[in-house]
């Protein structure tokens, strides 16, 4: 995940998958998924829920591991990476969690510069400068001395930003950004993932249901559904693709591929009255 | 929670301080280490017949006043007698070779500790010396006997060998009695036993091993301190070149004198029961 | 009545299950040891709130328990007029006893659960994970440091339980019953060993107390469902363990050392 794997806008996807399968505690979550995530751009990744898109972004990370199928991630494979190495990838990727993930013991400062403490040696005037850049850059510096239990969702999910893009990542993976936002607090997550990955060309994968929001910000969307991609293709086309799957998800009927009834038995025989059939 | 890094630092270290500073309280104030003052000191040896209840590490005391402590006690194997070392601190090392070293007891139900009476050689003891005069315990049940009997006296197992006599009477004499050699106190009675078929009594003397140039023809007469004293064995020396063993039998005995064969002495001047007897050399 | 046996066989395989867990996450911590010396500031902080925080109720509850301790004994031990003996008797019992077993017990209900409670909580909302993402090893970062520090802590914390609670019995045997102070101090310092008192006793048991508690707190922070009932039924199980565990555990080494 270096400066080159960002710098030129080539096609070939940053992410491939091929043939993932995952079966976890015997449910199937994934059945020979096929996925390629363009690199410089930003991606969305859509679905009903419990299908799987969080666990999606683990496996690319290498915290899960998939039964069949490979990952590569900028030409490598994740599950034959060793721990060094899969912790040298991850230096590379920046992950946003849908609740933050600050560590509550450290203010907004120090949660931020805890990656650069960690890996790096670099003196106290440096990582005070980087930290207070990337604070710039989310629009949080005033705020570098609060701690998390003080911030509002929205604030806490931007320090959670700057830290994720602390070390430059070629790639950003962002786990359900809109949840449980104000409309002012979802057009600043939005801005900042568009002037990220416009600025510095950083690789952005988004999970999320918002559709209204995924359209203004996403460039290509992927929508997975029982364990494979049932649509693809930029959001204005997925959005007017006539499958049963688009119809519901998008045009908003509550029944359809994915059922409203949760399997059950026979409704009149559990009331009470045998011997009726359908 | 969000100090400064250094006053977790400052706070944990005084932390520290504090635990090793309670554990260096405990170990110094409330154990048996606030005993030991200087390190220096030199060890010697005493051996008792019971130790009764001495433990290792009880305090020895002279005139009442902790000289040092009990260092090891041990049964030498084959020997009833128990090997006692005490450790004595340098500041006391002027102890008379002939002093006694005896078990007390703190109050009436405490523990024992070994308390050491000055003797009066001019000699000292030395590290790794013996003091020979010992005093055991005293069992309850020997302290009220001896109450009645003989006066105690001292021991001397460190070094002692054991000769028989045989009386014909042997009056108040008892275990315990002081065996002399010129008034000298040079033994003690070991056990008083009567012979079912010699008819008369069969004595034990231990004789303390410095005296080890008795004549093996040396008499051994009961006699009586003062007119109604204790009575005691006294040994009179004979002549032969020959010099008392372990085990020997003193063939000259001299029984009692009976109040009674006294006064009846005085009254009438013929022998009525004078039990001089010249003593069969049988065993 | 069928289904009620394979439940039975159930709790006795769960129960063992998660002891033989346990055992093998201590080597999982020892062998985070190494890496977690880089988080050595982890470890001091960890050491502050786990034994300096926790002075307070040791340090009250050791001088009850030897003033309650001198107390009972005194009026025992009149009975015989062997009243000189007392301190003798609540040193002893402290330091062999009382010391290491209540220290490690308090230490458990208030160290042991504030640590389960926070990586229990660190796991619920996604730290752990976030770590992990960040390259740093959660066990390195969270479980080692606080392990040692628990280890640290709890023999430093015994002795200063032992010294408050020889004080207190001091408190109430001489300012209060009238015990004479010279014969209080002596038969202790008489009897009372280094050795086999103070180092066995109270250092060797609240070493491997420290060990144990600490063990057990930080294995059900990490392996609880990470919801918020999962947290609080986690820290009651490390109060329960870690009690039956010190308990145990006293036995066997009274029966070793003593």
């Amino acid at each position: 995940m270096t400066q080159a794997d960002r710098s030129q806008p080539d096609d070939s996807p940053l992410v491939r998958i091929r043939g993932l399968t995952t079966v976890l505690n015997g449910k199937t979550i994934f059945d020979a998924l096929d996925m390629d995530i363009p690199r410089g751009r930003v991606t969305a990744i859509m679905g009903p829920s419990g299908t799987g898109k969080t666990t999606l972004l683990k496996h690319i990370t290498g915290q899960m591991r998939a039964d069949a199928g490979e990952i590569l991630v900028g030409g490598r494979n994740v599950a034959g990476l060793s721990r060094d190495q899969l912790y040298k990838l991850r230096e590379g990727i920046g992950y946003l969690f849908q609740n933050s993930a600050l560590l509550t013991d450290f203010d907004v400062f120090e949660n931020v510069a805890f990656p650069l403490r960690q890996h790096t040696r670099l003196p106290e005037e440096l990582i005070r400068n980087l930290v207070l850049l990337k604070l710039q850059a989310v629009g949080l510096r005033g705020a570098a001395r609060l701690m998390p239990n003080e911030l509002s969702g929205g604030m806490a999910r931007r320090v959670a930003l700057a830290r994720a893009i602390v070390f430059d990542p070629g790639l950003i993976l962002y786990d359900e950004p809109f949840v449980g936002l104000d409309p002012v607090a979802l057009n600043q997550v939005l801005k900042l993932i568009r002037t990220l990955n416009q600025t510095l060309g950083i690789t952005s994968v988004l999970v999320a249901h918002e559709l209204e929001a995924v359209k203004q910000v996403a460039d290509h969307v992927f929508l997975i559904a029982n364990g494979k991609v049932v649509a693809q293709g930029s959001p204005e086309a997925i959005a007017a693709d006539g499958s049963p799957w688009t119809r519901q998800f998008f045009g908003g009927a509550a029944d359809g591929p994915v059922p409203f009834q949760y399997p059950a038995g026979d409704y009149a025989q559990a009331l009470g009255f045998p011997g009726v059939t359908k | 929670m969000s100090q400064p890094r250094s006053s977790y630092a400052v706070g944990t270290g005084l932390f520290i301080v504090l635990g090793f500073a309670a554990l260096a309280y405990l170990a110094t104030r409330t154990s048996s280490v606030a005993n030991v003052r200087q390190g220096d000191s030199y060890t010697i040896d005493a051996q008792f017949t019971n130790i009764g209840q001495l433990k290792e590490r009880a305090p020895v005391k002279i005139a009442g006043v902790r000289v040092g402590q009990v260092q090891s006690i041990t049964l030498q194997p084959g020997h009833d007698v128990a090997d006692v070392k005490l450790s004595i601190d340098k500041n006391y090392a002027a102890i008379p070779q002939d002093s006694v070293a005896t078990i007390f007891t703190s109050g009436l139900l405490g523990d024992q500790y070994v308390g050491i009476q000055y003797g009066s050689a001019e000699q000292t003891v030395a590290e790794g010396g013996t003091l020979a005069r010992t005093r055991s315990t005293q069992p309850l049940e020997e302290m009220l006997g001896k109450f009645f009997g003989a006066g105690g006296v001292v021991d001397n197992v460190g070094g002692s060998y054991t000769v028989k006599a045989r009386f014909g009477n042997v009056g108040s004499l008892s275990a315990g009695s002081p065996v002399k050699m010129a008034g000298v106190v040079i033994g003690s009675v070991q056990s008083v036993l009567a012979d079912p078929v010699q008819l008369n009594a069969d004595v034990v003397l231990s004789i303390d091993k410095r005296y080890n140039a008795i004549p093996d023809d040396s008499a051994a007469a009961v006699f009586t301190s003062g007119l109604i004293g204790s009575q005691y064995v006294a040994i009179q020396p004979g002549g032969s070149p020959d010099v008392l063993e372990d085990g020997d039998e003193m063939i000259l005995t001299q029984s009692a004198m009976q109040l009674e064969d006294l006064i009846g002495k005085f009254l009438v001047s013929d022998s009525s029961g004078g039990n001089k007897s010249a003593g069969d050399g049988s065993k | 009545m069928t289904a009620r046996k394979p439940q039975r066989r159930n709790m006795v395989g769960q129960v063992l299950a998660q002891i033989g867990s346990c055992g093998l996450f201590l080597l999982t911590l020892l062998a985070a040891v190494p890496r977690s010396m880089r988080h050595f500031r982890e470890t001091t902080r960890q050491l502050w709130f786990v034994g300096a925080m926790s002075l307070t109720i040791i340090m009250t509850c050791g001088l009850f328990v030897g003033m309650v301790l001198m107390l009972q004994l005194y009026h025992v031990l009149s009975i015989f007029g062997g009243t000189s003996a007392s301190g003798m008797v609540v040193a002893l019992a402290v330091y062999r006893e009382l010391g290491p077993v209540v220290t490690a017990l308090l230490f458990a209900g208030r160290a042991g659960t504030s640590i389960t409670a926070e990586i229990g909580l660190m796991r619920a909302t996604d730290q752990i994970d976030a770590m992990e993402m960040m390259a740093v090893d959660p066990v390195a970062y969270v479980a080692t440091p606080r392990f040692l520090a628990g280890l640290i802590a709890m023999p430093l914390l015994c002795c200063v339980f032992c010294a408050m609670a020889v004080f207190g019995g001091h408190l109430v045997g001489v300012t209060w019953l009238g015990i004479d102070n010279g014969t209080f101090w002596s038969n202790m310092t008489a009897v009372v060993d280094v050795r086999t008192d103070i180092v066995n006793g109270v250092l060797l048991k609240s070493l491997a107390f420290g060990a144990v508690v600490s063990l057990i707190a930080v294995f059900q922070g990490f392996t609880t469902p990470p919801t918020s009932e999962g947290v609080a039924y986690a820290t009651t199980r490390t109060v329960v363990a870690s009690s039956i565990a010190i308990l145990a555990l006293d036995f066997v080494l009274t029966a070793f050392l003593m």
